[in-house]
């Protein structure tokens, strides 16, 4: 071979070269580091052509010094004098590497006592078990990022069918906060999976939930690349360009129609979709508004009950009423009739109505009815919801949910149903893409590895153990991942890792780090992560590109957000999204002297329908009473039960 | 209470050692610089030269095999320069290695002495007349190793002072006497740490065995080595003998005879003095080795074949 080699591998009884495990010295200038990729070629009888790849995971330097005390000694006690002498004493370099691959691979050796060499993009694929997904007749290689140890710049793939399904999937990131890697790192990921997720495995789209500021508001607005980021893309074959086609929904404010989002600037405002719910959309999920205590089997009973006998249906009551609950206003008219027939007709005799006791009947009311009010604006006391393209997902789509200004509650209902009801469609192959990823941060909060099953958790750990034969895909982000539930992150085929707490680096799951890994996982830049991939024997360092998105940080600078507009000003932006031809003034000489209810119901009417004419429409259903939309007989597909969570190990 | 301790709180110097290096004969010694031997403190302000090239030798043998009495033994002995450019590390620049075997050839059966010639290659033959005589043969076999790698290191040091910069120094463990080439060099030092020969007497003696340190004695002429070539020898106390033995610390210096010797002796011995750090750890006589010319031995053992270094097992090997 005609490169330098840049070290040599070396052997004792006390440090033996093993099939996983090598040792080797280099010159005290060396371009390589911790994370570094080389290549071992074994010569003499035996072991000609014996090839092996290894990562440099720990690193020594040191001196024929026998002891700090000769160096006091010689320096007389004084360390300014010490960089006198003359001359340097013998130092050495002295690096372990893990082993990556041998080639052949059987029968398994140890390490030859070869040259060592840097290795080159050949060599990078060839270590990494790339080969066989990267010069395959189906390709499935996602570009994660660039190897760019010992001066070199290969790019890093990964196994689609092992990222995204269906032979493992899932990815999960771990870091700490403020340096935006995470995020980023995701956010390139996306870029990448769109551009390179391989013909023959269908169509995919991205699901965001953006759980905290504008993080994830801006993905369709160009970011600042610098030339070296450009460079990477183009080594990576990424393009250097935002999403093309994103949907952000966002809930609305109380108020009914301002977004409760940070993209509210006039010139972005129009491309936020509000998400709104009615009882139809959040019934199925009331466990979620169910706190443990609440868990029981009556109250399970009578939500079955309602569920089955009254939404949706004309039902009796019993008193003398007849009931089509369809919004949450007409739920608590249910309600009342009953407590108001047990009280009055019934002349407090009686504490049942047909089997269910007025307590527990009293309970999940409340609960039903408070998520109204603590999540008004996300759920609506009537009138039509607002909800999204279900069974129309498009192929390299992100579709952003934006609920970090949701009450807790709330999240955990927009999480539920909105992955349920993706498992639904996945499994049913009608949501239009054959695979979605979901991203999800802050999984210490939603997935942590003690405190309560939540709905929510256990809705993730389904996602984990099973989203993968579905093409439910979860990435998730955290802080501490010695904190989430094992079996969320131990189910993860790929993980990555941006600079880690010493803390959180000293909790068993690292056990398998050595020191200088560890120390190098402390410092990490930003713009580098640590990759661990199924094919990847040893963790690898990666540096992938600033994302090609505008960060949610310099969004709100570039687009500061709007403040809320009054009442009318707002109905005329939301009319004048779905017709720009709907002049202001008319608008608001429309809704003038009318109720803000029956404007809203006009209001969300119109956004459902999306008529040629909005303002005609608009006009026409205000004009007069906006019944709540009638729907037909409620079909009602029952979400497949969740697992409970068990203590099996993943 | 230790019967001592009175001596040295009467004024006795303290002090340690045992018994040290065999004598020599005596060599005599003229003083060229002062009326009497003095001495004189070392420069503070010299300078160590931009380059400067290490030379040392390595030796080693073993007996191999007997041809009845006559002790059949393989040598090898290299030298090597390494050259110090500023402050830094040690390069090899010159390396010289001999592997050989010596034997008492015209005393040995035929036929083996025929497969030594034909297997061995190089021979060192040693007179018959030792044969017989085991302690004499070995100390002779030694005498011929000892001059074999005076040799190499004679004939490396020439070819190192062809090619040495304007003002680079050679500095060689050892007499500086073996050649006259390298004797008569102006930038040439020779530094030994073995004081078996004795050059001083009476009040010149004592004054150069308690050299303080960071002194050296004033410079006096020498003949040495078997050309019997004249050099200017002073000698240099690297640390306080106090404590220690009277040869702690003190090195002997070699440099040509030259009045120029005589006035920058102070300053060589200055930059000789900044050569005490590194210390030469583990060498047992880090005292008054120089730490690159340790380096150079260091170098020449890693340099040497496995089973040279390896001493062998004195025990008796197990019937099988």
């Amino acid at each position: 071979m005609n490169a330098v080699p840049i070290g040599r591998v070396v052997a004792t009884e006390l440090k033996p070269a093993t099939p996983h495990q090598f040792h080797f010295w280099t010159a005290i200038e060396t371009s390589i580091g911790i994370g570094a990729i080389v290549k071992v070629e074994g010569g003499g009888t035996g072991e000609e052509g014996r090839v092996v790849y290894g990562v440099v995971t720990e690193g020594f330097a040191y001196s024929d010094l026998a002891t700090p005390l000769h160096d006091v000694v010689g320096a007389e006690g004084d360390p300014a004098r010490a960089a006198d002498a003359p001359t340097a004493r013998q130092q050495i370099r002295y690096w372990t590497a893990a082993v990556l691959r041998q080639t052949p691979e059987e029968p398994l050796q140890p390490v030859p006592l070869g040259q060592v060499f840097v290795a080159d993009d050949a060599d990078v694929a060839q270590a990494l078990r790339m080969d066989a997904f990267l010069y395959s007749a189906t390709p499935t290689a996602i570009p994660v990022g660039l190897y760019t140890s010992a001066g070199r710049d290969a790019p890093v793939y990964l196994d689609a069918d092992f990222l995204l399904g269906p032979e493992a999937a899932h990815l999960n990131i771990s870091g700490v906060s403020g340096l935006a890697t995470k995020t980023s790192a995701v956010e390139f990921l996306l870029a990448s999976i769109f551009a390179h997720f391989p013909g023959h495995k269908g169509r995919i789209a991205a699901l965001c939930f953006n759980v905290k500021g504008p993080d994830l508001c801006f993905l369709d607005q160009p970011g600042d690349l610098s030339d070296e980021d450009r460079r990477r893309y183009q080594r990576l074959g990424v393009p250097a360009e935002p999403f093309r086609n994103v949907r952000l929904f966002a809930p609305l404010k109380a108020d009914g129609v301002n977004l409760n989002t940070l993209r509210t600037h006039p010139d972005l405002v129009g491309d936020v979709e509000p998400l709104t719910w009615g009882l139809q959309e959040v019934v199925d999920f009331a466990e979620v508004l169910l706190n443990r205590d609440d868990i029981d089997a009556k109250a399970d009973a009578f939500i079955d009950f309602l569920r089955d006998r009254v939404l949706g249906r004309t039902f009796d009551d019993g008193f003398g009423g007849t009931h089509r609950v369809q919004t949450f206003a007409d739920l608590d008219g249910f309600f009342r009739s009953i407590f108001d027939g047990l009280e009055i007709t019934a002349g407090g005799r009686s504490d049942t109505w047909r089997t269910h006791h007025i307590a527990t009947m009293r309970k999940v009311r409340n609960r039903l009815l408070n998520i109204s009010t603590r999540c008004k604006g996300l759920v609506t006391d009537d009138g039509p919801s607002s909800d999204l393209p279900w069974k129309s997902f498009e192929d390299r789509a992100v579709y952003v949910i934006d609920i970090a200004n949701v009450d807790p509650l709330g999240q955990d209902l927009v999480f539920a149903r909105v992955v349920s009801k993706l498992r639904e469609q996945l499994e049913r192959r009608e949501l239009g893409v054959d695979a979605v990823v979901v991203f999800v941060d802050e999984l210490n909060k939603y997935a942590p590895g003690d405190g309560p099953d939540t709905y929510v958790k256990k809705m993730l750990l389904d996602i984990s153990e099973r989203g993968r034969y579905l093409g439910l895909v979860l990435f998730g982000a955290e802080q501490f991942r010695s904190q989430v539930h094992r079996r969320v992150v131990g189910n993860a085929g790929t993980q990555l890792f941006g600079r880690m707490d010493m803390d959180e680096l000293a909790t068993p799951g690292y056990q398998i780090l050595t020191p200088a890994t560890k120390s190098k996982l402390a410092t990490l830049p930003i713009g580098e992560l640590m990759v661990r991939h199924p094919h990847f024997t040893q963790p690898i360092f990666v540096r992938f590109p600033k994302p090609p998105v505008l960060r949610g940080r310099d969004g709100v600078e570039r687009f500061p957000p709007a403040a809320d507009v009054p009442f009318d000003e707002a109905v005329v932006r939301q009319l004048v999204r779905l017709d720009r031809r709907v002049r202001p003034n008319q608008v608001k000489d429309l809704i003038a002297e009318r109720e803000q209810e029956d404007v809203r119901r006009a209001l969300a009417a119109a956004r459902q329908k999306r008529p040629d004419d909005a303002f005609a429409y608009f006009r026409k259903v205000l004009g007069a009473r906006v019944e709540p939309e009638r729907h037909g007989e409620r079909e009602h597909h029952a979400v497949p039960p969740l697992n409970p969570i068990s203590d099996e190990p993943y | 209470m230790n019967w001592w301790k009175p001596l040295i709180q009467a004024g006795a110097v303290p002090g340690s050692g045992s018994k040290g290096e065999e004598p020599e004969a005596a060599e005599r010694a003229e003083l060229v610089e002062d009326a009497e031997l003095r001495a004189h403190e070392i420069s503070a302000e010299s300078r160590v030269p931009p380059a400067v090239s290490f030379l040392n030798g390595f030796e080693r043998w073993s007996v191999r095999a007997y041809d009845g009495v006559i002790p059949v033994v393989e040598a090898y002995i290299a030298a090597a320069v390494r050259r110090r450019e500023g402050r830094g590390g040690l390069q090899a620049v010159g390396v010289r290695q001999r592997s050989f075997a010596v034997a008492a050839l015209d005393r040995m059966k035929p036929d083996l002495r025929q497969l030594l010639e034909h297997s061995a290659g190089d021979i060192e033959p040693v007179d018959g007349e030792f044969v017989g005589q085991p302690a004499r043969y070995l100390e002779q076999v030694e005498t011929i190793v000892r001059r074999a790698r005076a040799h190499v290191e004679r004939e490396l040091a020439e070819s190192t002072l062809e090619r040495l910069g304007a003002e680079a120094w050679l500095v060689l463990d050892g007499l500086l006497s073996r050649s006259p080439a390298v004797a008569r060099h102006p930038r040439a030092l020779g530094v030994i740490k073995s004081h078996g020969a004795q050059f001083l007497e009476g009040r010149g003696l004592e004054r150069a065995l308690t050299l303080p340190a960071g002194h050296r004695t004033s410079v006096f002429a020498v003949r040495g080595g078997h050309t019997r070539t004249e050099t200017y020898s002073w000698y240099l106390r690297l640390w306080p003998w106090e404590g220690n033995d009277l040869l702690y610390g003190l090195l002997r210096i070699e440099a040509r005879a030259h009045p120029d010797t005589i006035a920058r002796a102070s300053e060589l011995s200055g930059w000789l003095w900044s050569e005490r750090a590194p210390l030469a750890t583990p060498a047992t006589r880090w005292d008054r080795l120089l730490y690159p010319l340790h380096q150079v031995e260091e170098y020449l053992k890693a340099l040497a074949p496995r089973d040279v270094l390896q001493r062998a097992s004195r025990l008796p090997s197990l019937a099988s």
